[in-house]
């Protein structure tokens, strides 16, 4: 037990030193601000919790909100904790450390298990949290449902975590063979997530027949059942918010049984799965000849940035997903039958088509943050472009190249996908294009400001590069206070046209884009000169 | 070729690690940094390269200023690290070609330089694999292969010797030698003290970040017949 604590302590404090690496201690009040930062982030859910509860409280249901925000949230968990479960069994460098430790091989899975437990559970408190805390207040405090809510929340991580080990660790073993490993690892964790969140959806899927939800209506817990037949544990926990010890009972024993089966299972995944993997890591991977070849500086350095970027699966991985969450969605929705082709056509949706397809273009500028990890990303290679004669102007300038290359194939992607499902015209793409221009000039420009003042270089496992840590919840913020200026000017323009609109919020970000020049090369490439890494 | 100039560096603000050095280098010169662990070796060299910056004092190479003009600076030297921590999913031969690019060497020169000191490493018929499966000593080798191959006026190098085998190690030896002869000068750190005595013109040694001696071993040594090791010793030994 004082192993699996030790390890623990180790692997969560790694963790949160790297978010927590370079806060500018000398001025408190900045320390403690950079760290509520995410807490704003927890606005957008709080209203998508309130306004569930508001229809759910009028068919006279208030509990779904909870059976609903918890199924969403199993699937969010397993969305990300594939990933990143990955990321620091397969390719964190202290394995190589902690394989040689005299502990045992469930110790170490556990202990690996603790970062993605707080991981989940910051997730967890995001949705699910505020949904149980709006729902022990909004009608009355509830003490009880609120305490028993809290103890829910704290064991709503461990079923989606270990159903994703159990998934991943053999799923690995499976594919981590052979040559080509990385793209394995990429297309495979690709195709399990799709698996895994259609078959959610697929679970969860109401059909609505009137007349069956007026049948079901007239019995007690009749929606209740009706949302969570499939998936059981969300009515344990329901009915375990709302006071049921029985259901209670059931939900937390339901936890302990899987980790109990993951603890039957830890010895053989470990030796199956990480042993052999990381064994044969180091496979010869020989092809092509010598060449002398001769190409321009500024090539050179945006093909080793988009290397570093395709070599690692984490960062490809992270960088593929966020980028086309939209045709990720789209295709699982479409399967599952949620969505059909004729909605698309239809009359109540014609004015929103341009806003829809602006939206789904600009995606890889909105979601992702690549710029914001550009130097983390090359971890403790950093020094290696400091001591060549490039002047740190075009240092900064090439990564930005990078993340601008990288998001407008995406957006080129994205673009002809959606055409091809939306009716969309010629101005619309027009238009569309010339927004995502604009915000991906800008984000790409000012987000490499956020890591140029964070450099984070010291990371053990690429996740932590490029997702746990604070640069990725700045460079969020920073889109949802650029967003917010934006929806407001919307708002303000609202009597014009949807063309019209477009075309002066893409101004808008031009002007910003212009306004980070000055930021990233006035003030920032000093800076950049003094990282050390 | 080389002037550090009261240079100190403090590291947050509390940890002198460089205080006040000073040191010139003349071109065609072989200098050994030798010093106890956590000494300032490679801090020095960090800040000569401008990986970081000095807190104080001017750092010029070739007469230029590397905080007033660091590409110009630059073009005057390569480095070799203590670690050979390099990104490195790709081949050998592409961080070559990589390193020839930036330094602008021409083709038919980065031909012949890449043979010549990958053949004499042993490590040609490797160029074609990934880095990340190099042994440590091989990646060193890839490294002093890439920083040879501008021809730099002035090579800096960082505990070279560590992790070669003697046959490697010996090649090092003569390519400094060699450069010297050639009218480059190199600037390297060692713990190695048999091999500063050997090869170098001049011995500089720090001890707590202090410049305790920079002079010809003949001048250090001061007619005694004690060994370098002996003198070292003695010399940064804590009261
Ligand atoms: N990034 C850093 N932050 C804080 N202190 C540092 C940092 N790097 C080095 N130091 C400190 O500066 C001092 C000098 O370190 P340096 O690495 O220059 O020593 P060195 O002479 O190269 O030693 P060695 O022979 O072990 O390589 C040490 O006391 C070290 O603790
Ligand atoms: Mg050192």
């Amino acid at each position: 037990m004082n192993k699996f604590i030790a390890l623990t302590k180790i692997q969560i404090k790694d963790f949160f030193s790297k978010y927590t690496q370079h806060l500018n201690v000398k001025n408190k009040f900045l320390g403690i601000l950079t760290m509520l930062l995410p807490a704003l982030l927890i606005l957008p859910a709080i209203q998508l919790a309130l306004t569930l509860y508001d229809s759910f409280s009028m068919i006279g249901y208030p509990e779904l909100t909870i059976t609903y925000i918890y199924i969403a949230n199993v699937m969010l968990m397993l969305f990300a904790g594939i990933p990143f479960i990955i990321s620091i069994f397969f390719y964190s460098k202290d394995l190589r450390l902690i394989a040689t430790l005299p502990v045992k091989e469930d110790t170490i899975v556990f202990s690996k298990l603790a970062s993605v437990y707080i991981y989940l559970l910051a997730i967890g408190c995001f949705f699910l949290g505020t949904s149980v805390v709006i729902y022990g207040t909004i009608d009355g405090v509830k003490v009880l449902s609120l305490i028993l809510g809290i103890m829910a929340l704290l064991i709503s991580p461990l079923l989606p975590m270990i159903i994703s080990t159990l998934i991943v660790l053999p799923f690995m073993s499976l594919i981590g063979r052979g040559r080509k490993r990385n793209m394995l690892v990429i297309v495979g964790n690709l195709v399990l997530i799709a698996i895994v969140i259609g078959v959610q959806l697929l679970m969860t899927r109401i059909q609505m027949q009137p007349d069956a939800i007026n049948n079901l209506l007239s019995q007690e817990d009749g929606l209740l059942r009706l949302i969570g037949h499939k998936f059981p544990p969300s009515i344990w926990l329901t009915k375990m918010i709302q006071g049921s010890l029985l259901d209670g009972g059931l939900f937390i024993l339901l936890n302990l049984a899987f980790i109990v089966v993951l603890k039957l299972f830890a010895k053989k995944l470990y030796s199956a799965a990480l042993l052999k993997f990381n064994q044969e890591g180091s496979a010869l991977i020989e092809k092509g000849k010598i060449y002398y070849k001769s190409r321009s500086i500024g090539i050179q350095i945006i093909k080793r940035h988009i290397a570093i970027i395709t070599s690692n699966p984490t960062f490809l991985l992270n960088t593929v997903l966020t980028m086309f969450i939209p045709i990720l969605m789209f295709v699982l929705t479409s399967l599952t039958g949620e969505l059909s082709g004729d909605l698309f056509n239809s009359e109540a949706l014609e004015p929103y088509i341009i806003y829809i397809y602006t939206i789904v273009v600009s995606t890889p500028a909105i979601m992702g943050s690549l710029s914001a990890t550009a130097i983390t990303r090359e971890g403790k290679a950093f020094w290696e472009t400091k001591v060549l004669p490039i002047s740190a102007r075009d240092n900064i300038k090439y990564r930005i190249y990078t993340t601008l290359i990288i998001n407008f194939t995406g957006s080129i992607i994205l673009g002809v996908a959606a055409a091809y499902y939306l009716p969309v015209n010629f101005t619309m793409i027009l238009l569309a294009a010339a927004f995502c221009i604009a915000t991906t000039l800008f984000f790409s420009t000012i987000d490499i400001a956020i890591n140029i003042q964070r450099p984070l270089l010291n990371w053990s496992s690429p996740t932590a590069a490029v997702k746990n840590n604070l640069n990725i919840m700045l460079s969020l913020l920073l889109r949802v206070i650029t967003g917010g200026i934006g929806f407001l000017l919307y708002k303000m323009m609202s009597s014009l046209g949807a063309n019209t609109i477009i075309g002066v919020l893409s101004a808008f970000f031009i002007i910003l884009y212009i306004v980070a020049i000055y930021i990233v090369y006035g003030i920032y490439e000093r800076k950049f000169v003094d990282i050390a890494p | 070729m080389l002037l550090v100039k009261n240079v100190s560096k403090v590291y947050d603000n509390k940890k002198k690690a460089v205080d006040n050095l000073s040191l010139e280098i003349k071109k065609g010169e072989i200098i050994g940094f030798i010093g106890p662990n956590g000494a300032g070796k490679t801090t020095t060299i960090r800040m000569i390269t401008g990986i970081i910056a000095p807190t104080q004092g001017t750092i010029e190479i070739n007469g230029i200023d590397i905080s007033k003009e660091p590409v110009g600076a630059k073009k005057n030297f390569t480095f070799v690290p203590d670690h050979p921590t390099i990104f490195d999913a790709v081949k050998g031969i592409d961080y070559l070609n990589f390193i020839a690019d930036i330094h602008e060497v021409p083709i038919q020169q980065r031909k012949e330089r890449i043979e010549r000191f990958t053949k004499a490493f042993q490590i040609y018929d490797a160029l074609t694999q990934t880095i990340n499966s190099y042994s440590h000593g091989m990646k060193q080798k890839l490294l002093v292969s890439g920083a040879l191959l501008p021809n730099p006026n002035l090579f800096i190098l960082d505990e070279p010797m560590v992790g070669l085998d003697p046959h490697s190690a010996k090649i090092l030896k003569d390519i400094m030698r060699d450069h010297c002869q050639k009218g480059g000068t190199v600037f390297f750190s060692s713990h190695v003290l048999e091999v500063v005595e050997n090869l170098c013109h001049r011995v500089a040694i720090i001890h707590r970040g202090k410049l305790i001696a920079c002079d010809t071993l003949e001048n250090i040594k001061k007619n005694s017949t004690a060994t370098l090791e002996e003198i070292f010793l003695e010399m940064t030994k804590d009261e």
